[in-house]
């Protein structure tokens, strides 16, 4: 393991510590999601070993993408960022330090207990209890330590990102225990169909109230610094930030369209997800607006160029979700390799890029010398925005041929062997973005510990 | 409007609390909580193997939610909130890697779950699900109880009448090839046992057999017709041997109905919804040309040709 190295007496260990940890389960999560898609193309590769089977791998994979690549990335840049922002130290390195810790040791948890099965078995509420204290747990000291930072400012005004982060942060925690029902330790679930309305509420708003928040602080930090120009609308922040609160949370339930939950609930999820087009809206247009005239200087900044990349994403993963919660859409989209398509645009293009994104750009600002390798830092975009644009266009096709050969009424084993050839690509797509995450955590380590690069 | 740190925290956790009072408390109070027409609980045994249906992650694969534009396994029955009521968690499923299951209980007997959990290449020979051969007899028969129990009454009836005619099936059996083959062919209608294959032997309608063979056929018939496929260790009464069914009656019509409709009780299943017409009589002819050696296609009674015949 990557150990964040508590003692070195240099700036900005928790926001390193980040670097390292999202950098580290970058590999390993890659890694499991690249043995399942190779599972489901020869399914008796791993015959008999019991915790490699894929039913364990997938919510391995999952789970380490959410909460230890993603989120440690995120977080990362925001470690950086908010003391930044505000003036100030951050409150406490020391308790930075713990928390990049104990996050580790989590994630090592995570793995463990579902290799070896102990799972609840709802998607993205897999951990057990134990688990699930340790990431409240988690969050809760970055809570403390960032909204102390907050207290002991001194720039009076909060800029943008700081409120996306704090509010993403204290959200996430809530919702989290919500979502993983920690008043039912043994089971972890309520009962029958308001269960899959309380996962789906939850399950939903990983992306809503975390992925999203933390992602678009990172933009709104990173656009205007590498532009060196002012944020184009101070009203659109304020629009986007309370819309995307107000919408993003309850529309949920449209991962249930097709099961028994109430009609109006499924209403409102429907509209709803289409009025998403408004904070989505309200935060790209302020974003590339700000960028406007100004794509020489992101290009130049490789940082930069992955963060404004996954805004495109953004883009791309926001139209095609408002689309897929119509009904008549999602009769073929649905149960399918569609939505697998989709969150890859979202989980990796979008919050992903932004992490790596976010992870580059402070990199130099916070060892204070230039990335160890600029070229790799490049490739390893070149190498992601063709997998996760790979991954789309190849997990659509299977999608749309598995989900209108049933609505034509044939059975799912007869379309197994149509898939097989997309699951090959799929596979050597998925082995080109593991690639990448052993370049990105060579690149990362090297530029934190063995950078012998001029001091700037 | 002054963003400052209370407006923030305090602001967004007031947004989160009215949300989750609109969309999961309202929704919870206004629960369904009367029992559908098909609900009973679980037993013990049942309930066992879905703790090891939940360990081992088949809901990445399977869902167990029926809508009303489904066609194939369970489709049937259309989910209704009241299947759920006892359901902790909930295991509805996001993906359909593999068949939705909620209809799965007397879908097949046991023997055929053993095999096919063991390794389901055995049953299925284009099945990507994973082998759980791992697991030990011990849990693939707890998950067995589990998956034929799902459905719950509608899969008890079900259940119960695989149980009926697997006690005939090894019955017969167990008295001998001739009474085996007596006893199959009884259970076809008469009407069918007749009728020959309507269409000509050709090579390229052995070629389209063959390939029907490999892809559904051969785990348990195994490549050369004599029942000794990977499953056959494991399903009792053992494939059929398709040589012992030369000289004794055998015809196109036979072999067609028992392909389309499977036999019940034994670990013979029905492939009227994975084939179609045309492609049953393929298959069928290719058994009767290359393993029991004897075809009547293309004899009389014929009736009119097929307008696309030569
Ligand atoms: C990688 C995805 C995958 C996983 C994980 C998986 N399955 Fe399957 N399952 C399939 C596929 C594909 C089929 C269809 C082909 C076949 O019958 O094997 C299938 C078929 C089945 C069937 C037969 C349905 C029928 O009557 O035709 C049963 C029963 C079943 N699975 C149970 C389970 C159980 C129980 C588990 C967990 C222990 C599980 N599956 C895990 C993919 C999966
Ligand atoms: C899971 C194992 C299995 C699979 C797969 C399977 N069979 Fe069978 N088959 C059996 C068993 C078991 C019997 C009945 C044995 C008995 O009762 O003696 C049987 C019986 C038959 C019979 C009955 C013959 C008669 O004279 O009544 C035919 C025909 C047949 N199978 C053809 C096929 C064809 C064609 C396929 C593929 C499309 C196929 N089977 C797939 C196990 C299987
Ligand atoms: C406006 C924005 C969005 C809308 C309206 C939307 C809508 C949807 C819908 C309707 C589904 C369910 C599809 C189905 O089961 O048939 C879905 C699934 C999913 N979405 Fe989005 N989406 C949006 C943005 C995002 C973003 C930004 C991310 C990632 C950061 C994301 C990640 C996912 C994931 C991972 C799933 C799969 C869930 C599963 O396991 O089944 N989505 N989305």
């Amino acid at each position: 393991m990557t150990d964040p190295t508590p003692t070195m007496p240099t700036n900005y260990p928790t926001a390193k510590g980040f670097c390292l940890t999202s950098a580290f389960w970058m590999v390993v999560a890659t890694s499991m999601g690249l043995l399942g898609a190779t599972e489901l193309i020869a399914p008796d590769l791993t015959e008999n070993v019991g915790w490699l089977v894929f039913g364990r791998i997938r919510p391995i994979h999952v789970n380490l993408v959410l909460f230890g690549f993603v989120t440690p990335g995120l977080l990362a840049a925001a470690f950086y960022y908010v003391p930044k922002l505000l003036r100030t130290e951050l409150y406490s390195e020391k308790l930075g330090v713990i928390t990049v810790l104990a996050w580790n040791f989590t994630m090592v948890f995570v793995v463990v207990s579902l290799a070896l099965g102990y799972t609840q078995g709802r998607e993205y509420a897999e951990m057990i209890w134990p688990i699930d204290m340790l990431i409240v747990g988690g969050f809760s000291l970055v809570f403390v330590n960032l909204i102390m930072t907050v207290a002991r400012r001194k720039e009076p005004i909060l800029y943008v990102s700081v409120w996306y982060v704090c509010a993403g942060i204290v959200l996430t925690a809530v919702t989290f225990c919500l979502g993983n029902v920690i008043w039912r330790p043994n089971t972890g679930s309520l009962v029958g169909i308001p269960d899959a309305i309380l996962l789906w509420f939850y399950g939903h708003n990983v992306f809503g109230l975390l992925l999203t928040p933390l992602s678009a602080g990172v933009a709104y930090y990173v656009i205007p610094r590498a532009c060196r120009a002012p944020l184009y609308s101070h009203t659109l922040s304020l629009f986007g930030f309370w819309s995307l609160l107000v919408v993003y949370t309850h529309i949920g339930t449209h991962h249930l369209l097709q099961v028994p939950v109430p009609t109006w609930l499924k209403v409102i999820s429907i509209v709803d997800s289409v009025a998403m087009v408004i904070p989505v809206m309200a935060f790209l247009i302020n974003i590339w607006y700000t960028a406007k005239g100004k794509l020489g200087e992101i290009h130049a900044d490789i940082g930069a160029k992955f963060v404004f990349t996954g805004t495109i994403m953004y883009f791309f993963v926001s139209i095609q979700g408002s689309m897929m919660a119509l009904p008549d859409v999602q009769r073929v989209t649905h149960f399918n390799n569609w939505v697998v398509a989709h969150a890859h645009v979202g989980v990796l293009g979008f919050a992903g890029m932004i992490a790596l994104g976010g992870i580059y750009y402070i990199l130099p600002r916070i060892t204070g010398r230039p990335l160890y390798s600029r070229f790799l830092a490049d490739f390893q975009y070149w190498m992601i925005l063709i997998g996760v644009i790979g991954f789309t266009v190849v997990l659509t096709i299977v999608g749309l041929i598995q989900g209108n050969a049933w609505l034509n009424g044939e059975t799912v084993y007869r379309v197994l062997p149509e898939m097989h050839v997309y699951y090959i690509t799929r596979a050597s797509l998925g082995l080109m973005i593991f690639s990448s995450a052993l370049m990105g955590l060579y690149n990362i380590v090297r530029s934190i510990f063995f950078n012998t690069g001029e001091i700037s | 409007m002054n963003m400052t740190p209370r407006t923030v925290v305090v602001g967004s956790l007031l947004i989160l609390g009215v949300i989750v009072f609109m969309v999961v408390v309202v929704p919870y109070a206004t629960r369904i909580q009367a029992p559908s027409d098909i609900f009973r609980s679980r037993t013990s045994q049942e309930a066992d193997g879905r703790s090891i249906y939940i360990a081992n992650g088949c809901v990445y694969c399977h869902s167990q939610s029926i809508r009303s534009i489904d066609w194939g396994l369970g489709a049937e029955r259309i989910a209704q909130a009241g299947d759920y009521i006892q359901d902790k968690p909930i295991l509805l499923g996001s993906e359909r890697t593999g068949p939705d299951l909620s209809q799965e209980g007397g879908e097949h007997p046991d023997d055929w779950h053993m095999a096919h959990f063991i390794n389901p290449r055995y049953t299925r020979p284009l099945s990507i699900m994973p082998a759980f051969a791992f697991l030990g007899t011990e849990d693939i028969k707890k998950l067995t109880t589990y998956a034929q129990s799902l459905g719950l009454k509608n899969s008890d009836q079900r259940v119960e009448r695989q149980q009926f005619w697997k006690k005939e099936a090894i019955e017969a059996y167990e008295k001998g090839p001739e009474a085996n083959v007596k006893w199959l062919h009884e259970t076809v209608p008469e009407g069918w046992r007749n009728v020959p294959n309507p269409y000509p032997t050709t090579e390229a309608g052995l070629a389209r057999g063959h390939k029907i063979y490999q892809d559904f056929c051969l785990g348990c018939h195994s490549p050369i017709g004599d029942g000794m496929g990977p499953a056959q260790p494991y399903v009792y009464p053992p494939p059929l041997n398709f040589t012992i069914l030369k000289g004794r009656g055998i015809s196109g019509g036979i072999l067609y109905y028992q392909i389309m409709n499977g036999i019940t009780g034994t670990a013979m299943p029905y492939f009227k919804r994975e084939l179609e017409s045309e492609k049953i009589w393929d298959v069928g002819n290719y058994v009767a040309v290359n393993f029991i050696n004897q075809t009547d296609a293309d004899t009389e009674p014929k009736g009119i040709d097929a307008a696309y015949e030569p």
